[in-house]
């Protein structure tokens, strides 16, 4: 019993966590928004999200078969192809067709990942590639937004030029035409910002339009608490990322409070809370360094408010991201960590 | 309480197996095998000759150098051979063999009586320079793992005074607890030694420093602390149990919220670190003029059929330590010299028993893990979990990463010889890349590379 030893490298034991434990707690943070998505759009999600995660795995898989690794199906293990998906089909628009899901699937696995060599090697988050993709590519099905299945916030209806879906505008779609059409608004008459900061509690809840599991930021956040207790995430970037949204949200709010929604409003509408939790905490794409995760996350927030107040388009998260996740190597270049004794002196 | 080093992990302690078994008589040596090298610093040159008699506790290896320690026999016997033998550490070393007569075979080695170590015993007939003499002629050295000469340590310094000696009993590995059980066995024995080692250093500042999961050592150190003449104003603190608290630049840091320069040593701040064995030994050594020869040696881990703690033979072969606690129960994957996280795995059963050998732990495939057993690793995901538990600070990703594709020089610029290899980074990555390894490898590749060409 004591032959067939086995010699290696100390430590010779390993601690509770693995990729998949990790993946798989994040998937499990993500039931609360599916679940939300699915309360809110219904058979939307119900296609959509299977949809995303079945071309996500697929993707990966042929792109290994491609590849000619030895085991193709082995790195599907490690789970994060299925939260690729699933943060897709969440961060798209409800009614968007499963063709179209599908395109950003698999432009997402296979040009967002598979083409750096796979998970750990990517510069950009999988999912906000694919996304980004469908936007540049079908941009009228990427703002065409469902309204809820649920109550209605009053916020006006678009014309529907879908006969299936009802359509409706978003609160940052409504609030950018508020900030277009801000000269010609007097100051003390009650604009389309001062609607969506008066509309708090229904965003907080998520029945207004928008992304399939962006909208419920009471999910969002059951969610983060789960990945806070598992302490899946550096908490530090979810951090930095609502802190610089709040502070930079907050400067058009107290210049012209009628015209800018204010920086809560900020916080609950859109993806910032999605992307904040989710999105930007994909740690292949984020700092290694707790002082990077700080800047990063403020990186993301103040872009994203630049994008909204001062851009062409109502939301900036995705392009935030994005744009930060290409930052990450000048950033963990800047901040690297100095030993405790501090620099050798040789 | 204090305990504040960054980073660190929490692995499972599992002390329970040996903390409560007593100090036992360890197996009667049938052959030992005294390495000439357990120790930092120069490799001792055999002092004896092939099928020369020689008597427990007679030097067999010596060196000139400063930085060295000779070793002894721990019985009565012949050499029967000087060859190369299996080395927990460096592979392969230059060792003494030595059997036992034939008439006359070596007893089951007994600890002194603690009696003989009274508490109020005049210290003042020992000058610092007979303490120091005596701890390098006992070739005493670190117990705790580093083996460094501890005269060495002891030595007075005209550049810089000693302003502090701290007294480890941290005992941070999992499943050891050989300190333990002497801390709480050979109290008085311990006492003296810090008495001692703090006369040879000129009186510094003396602290005892344990961690909190080990109450009863607490109080039992302390007691006696307050018994013994001249030692009110040593204090002993309970530190944090995480590890690695006991290492030298953790401990300085919990205990005196100081930090070693990176590359440096403690002296140049004016510290001394001891470990609470290496105090017993110096002990030993002054009042008895016994050189080190045995020590106490935990046999763990869930296999074995009595696991505990032996007083041993420095050279018992680890075969004969195994067999001894009744061998093992099931299938066994790993045989470590020291615990699970700096431990050595070997494939050399035969490899003796060195000064530093604290425990000899036996891991099966559950201790250890399917996943970590079978090395699956994924692709490193950026999580910078090894930045976070990493006690010395550094990037041991990248360190790895720079190591993997042999890009040495990038590896330096991220302080790979300041990685103290305590195993913290591997114990955590979710990838179960092994980065200590790694590290570790590099760091051997640097000082080869410099030693073709010097600088
Ligand atoms: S802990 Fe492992 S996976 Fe995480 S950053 Fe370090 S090496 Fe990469
Ligand atoms: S082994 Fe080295 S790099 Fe890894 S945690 Fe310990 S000191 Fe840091």
């Amino acid at each position: 019993m004591l032959s067939k030893l086995t010699v290696s490298f100390s430590p010779h034991i390993g601690g509770p966590y693995s990729t998949r434990r990790i993946m798989g707690d994040v998937i499990i943070a993500l039931v609360p928004a599916m679940l939300a998505g699915l309360y809110f759009f219904r058979g939307y999600a119900l296609i959509l999200i299977p949809t995303c995660v079945l071309s996500c795995v697929v993707t990966e898989w042929l792109c290994n078969l491609i590849r000619q690794r030895e085991k193709p199906l082995e790195s599907l293990g490690d789970l994060s192809a299925v939260i690729t998906g699933i943060i897709l089909a969440l961060s798209l628009p409800p009614a968007i067709p499963y063709w179209a899901a599908i395109i950003g699937s698999v432009f997402a696995v296979a040009v967002g990942k598979m083409v750096f060599g796979g998970l750990g090697a990517n510069v950009f988050n999988p999912a906000m590639v694919g996304r980004a993709f469908l936007t540049a590519s079908f941009g009228i099905l990427m703002t065409t937004w469902t309204a809820p299945a649920t109550i209605d916030t009053g916020l006006p209806k678009v014309s529907a030029n879908r006969p299936d879906a009802m359509t409706q505008a978003t609160p940052l779609g409504w609030s950018k035409q508020a900030i277009k059409t801000r000269a010609a608004q007097p100051q003390d008459t009650a604009g389309p910002a001062v609607f969506v900061n008066a509309q708090l509690k229904n965003l907080f809840i998520g029945s207004t339009a928008g992304c399939l599991g962006e909208t419920s930021k009471a999910a969002i956040l059951l969610g983060a608490v789960y990945l806070l207790i598992r302490q899946v995430m550096n908490w530090r970037i979810p951090l930095a990322v609502l802190l610089s949204t709040f502070v930079f949200g907050s400067i058009g709010y107290l210049a012209n409070h009628t015209a800018y929604i204010s920086p809560l409003a900020h916080l609950v509408t859109g993806g910032i809370l999605f992307g904040a939790f989710f999105i930007a905490t994909d740690p292949v794409t984020a700092p290694l360094t707790n002082k990077g995760a700080w800047l990063f996350g403020a990186g993301i927030g103040a872009l994203t408010i630049l994008i909204r107040v001062v851009g062409e388009y109502p939301e900036g998260v995705m392009y935030s991201v994005l744009i930060m996740n290409g930052f990450t190597p000048l950033i963990d270049r800047l901040c690297k960590v100095i030993p405790v004794g501090g620099k050798p002196n040789v | 309480m204090r305990g504040g080093f960054p980073g660190g992990v929490h692995p499972s302690e599992k002390k329970e197996l040996t903390a409560e078994s007593p100090i036992k008589p360890g197996p009667a040596v049938k052959q030992a095998a005294v390495l000439l090298s357990q120790h930092t610093g120069a490799i001792c040159k055999p002092a004896v000759k092939e099928g020369e008699s020689v008597q427990a506790g007679q030097v067999v290896g010596d060196s000139d150098a400063f930085i060295s320690a000779p070793v002894h026999s721990p019985i009565d016997g012949k050499v029967a051979l000087i060859t190369l033998q299996s080395h927990p550490v460096i592979g392969r070393a230059p060792a003494v063999i030595i059997v036992p007569d034939a008439v006359n075979p070596a007893k089951r080695p007994q600890p002194k009586p603690q009696e003989r170590f009274p508490l109020d015993l005049d210290i003042e007939k020992y000058t610092p320079q007979q303490i120091t003499t005596a701890a390098r002629k006992a070739g005493i050295v670190g117990l705790g793992g580093a083996g460094f000469p501890t005269a060495v340590k002891l030595e007075p310094n005209p550049e810089k005074p000693k302003d502090f000696l701290i007294i480890n009993g941290c005992e941070c590995e999992p499943y050891i607890t050989c300190d333990y059980r002497v801390m709480l066995e050979w109290t008085n024995q311990v006492i003296t030694g810090i008495r001692l080692a703090r006369k040879a250093t000129g009186h510094p500042k003396t602290i005892v420093a344990i961690e909190d999961n080990k109450p009863k050592a607490v109080e039992a150190l302390g007691n006696a602390l307050k018994r013994a003449p001249g030692c009110k104003d040593i204090n002993v603190i309970e530190l944090k149990t995480k590890y690695p608290q006991g290492g030298e630049r953790q401990l300085i840091k919990s205990v005196l919220d100081r930090f070693v320069p990176t590359g440096g040593i403690p002296p140049m701040i004016g510290v001394v670190v001891l470990n609470v064995a290496t105090a017993a030994a110096i002990a030993d050594a002054v009042m008895f003029d016994s050189p080190l020869t045995h020590r106490v040696v935990t046999v763990t881990g869930e296999a074995i059929a009595r696991p505990g703690n032996y007083y041993v033979a420095i050279g018992t072969p680890v075969k004969e330590l195994i067999d001894f606690c009744g061998g093992v129960t099931q299938p066994s994957a790993k045989v470590v010299i020291g615990g699970p996280m700096m431990g050595i795995a070997i494939a050399d059963l035969s490899t003796p028993v060195t000064k530093t050998t604290g425990a000899v732990t036996v891991l099966t495939k559950e201790q250890i893990g399917t996943v970590k057993f079978t090395r699956r690793q994924t692709p490193c995901i950026h999580c910078g979990r090894c930045l976070q538990v990493c006690p010395e600070r550094l990037n041991p990703t990248r360190i790895a990463h720079a190591v993997k594709n042999n890009l040495m020089d990038i590896a330096q610029s991220y302080f790979i010889n300041a990685c103290i290899e305590c195993g913290c980074c591997s114990y955590i990555c979710p990838a179960n890349i092994e980065l200590t390894g790694l590290i570790r490898t590099g760091k051997i590749y640097l000082a080869r590379q410099k030693k073709l060409m010097p600088s």
